[in-house]
């Protein structure tokens, strides 16, 4: 009987399904590609700090975080954590910085602390779960959409080690232990400034999210809110004054950077604790905006 | 009958973002057309670059793209109608720091100026 059916007949009936197929995957494309744009535009999906992601998404976010910190900690090099001084240092830098959002042995996080999503990990967990090169490579980068920040304009990569030397005995402290310690350790001591170095204009680049610069201008190479708090940087390195006030040149602009309050008592640019280097840094980077 | 919805939701993204472009109309009474022709007459772009103005591409202050937009004005003054009109009239009175010359303005061009000005977003 089959043999009798026209192969014309055959071919007709494939290609017809082969249309069908292609119509159908057609639909299906722009019905997703609609359903995303919906989705995105709508409004749809609730960024609420309270509202959790569902179980499989909080596992793949988190498999990729700790996938991403593992393989970029590869490569760090630990030095030696068990000296107790630089423990101790790290217990000043910590009460200074992290404590407002991770806590302490028996001690509450603040209230910046406690409604995070991502919630702010309790450190003591960290420190018996991570290397101490991950809780290095996090510490300096900071995590994305986390609220965790980079501390690397904040603190030298020394002074993160002391950090993560102090962490890595938090797992051992219990409560009294951590007070008593506390209770030991005065208040921090300045730490010396390293030797300043030839201005980087990419490092510059970088420390300008850093020290959030992004949140108040526009300046070309960094991608951000592109808000006009300030005015755009577009073009600065010709301007020929800064803010209205100051002739531009390199060493004025790292003054200015340092210290705008200084410079313009009235200025709505706020100091931000930059470092001699990271002005540097920064000035060279927009010098080079024509 | 069904294509129709599918449809409109299609098109929704589009339709959001043409609604976001809609202008608001300025409320100052200012005129915009005749704050243009005075920027020129006080060669403000000769330190400024604004857009619109034939010629004006000074890098001497600031640019005035999206001026409407700036939360401060000459990084000190909330940006208001009324403070920009005070702020191009007598610059020197809200920052004596400032490299901004007082061009003696007079106020009906101030508030021309001042409307051209809020049209830039």
């Amino acid at each position: 009987m089959n043999d009798r059916v026209p192969k014309r007949l055959v071919a007709r009936a494939r290609h017809r399904l082969v249309v069908r197929l292609t119509i159908i995957g057609v639909a299906v494309a722009i019905a997703m590609v609609a359903g995303a744009a919906t989705f995105v535009f709508w409004g749809a999906y609730n960024v609420s700090a309270l509202q959790q992601h569902t179980e499989p998404v909080y596992t793949l976010l988190n498999t990729a975080l700790n996938r991403s910190i593992r393989q970029r900690a590869e490569d760090i090099e630990v030095p030696p954590l068990d000296d107790p001084a630089m423990a101790e240092q790290g217990l000043r830098y910590y009460r200074e910085k992290c404590v407002q959002c991770h806590g302490a042995p028996g001690i509450s996080r603040d209230d910046v602390g406690k409604g995070m999503t991502p919630v702010p990990s309790n450190l003591a967990h960290t420190a018996r779960s991570r290397s101490p090169a991950e809780i290095f490579w996090t510490i300096k980068h900071g995590i994305k959409m986390t609220g965790m920040p980079s501390w690397q304009f904040i603190f030298t990569d020394a002074e993160i080690w002391e950090i993560v030397a102090f962490l890595m005995q938090m797992p051992r402290l219990s409560p009294a232990d951590y007070q008593a310690w506390v209770a030991e350790v005065k208040k921090a001591s300045t730490s010396a400034t390293p030797p300043v170095s030839t201005p980087d204009p990419e490092r510059g680049r970088l420390a300008m999210y850093g020290y959030a610069c992004i949140a108040c201008h526009r300046i070309p190479g960094l991608v951000g809110p592109q808000v006009d708090v300030g005015p755009p940087l577009e073009g600065i390195g010709e301007r020929r004054y800064i803010a209205g006030v100051l002739t531009n040149n390199f060493d004025n602009m790292v003054h200015w950077l340092q210290h705008p309050t200084e410079v313009d008592p009235l200025t709505a640019m706020p100091d931000l604790g930059v470092t001699e280097q990271d002005a540097m840094n920064i000035a060279a980077y927009l010098s080079l905006l024509d | 009958m069904t294509t129709k919805p599918a449809f409109s939701v299609l098109l929704m993204p589009l339709f959001f973002a043409v609604g976001c472009n809609e202008s608001e109309v300025m409320s100052l009474p200012g005129d915009p057309a005749k704050g243009k022709m005075a920027i020129a007459a006080y060669g403000c772009g000769s330190c400024h670059a604004i857009p619109g103005i034939l010629g004006a591409n000074g890098r001497t202050g600031p640019p005035l793209e999206r001026i409407a937009e700036r939360t401060y004005l000459a990084g000190v003054l909330p940006n208001t109608p009324e403070q920009m009109m005070r702020w191009i009239r007598i610059p020197e009175a809200i920052d004596p720091l400032t490299a901004m010359p007082n061009m003696d303005v007079s106020v009906n061009d101030a508030r021309d100026i001042t409307a051209y000005l809020y049209t830039l977003k």
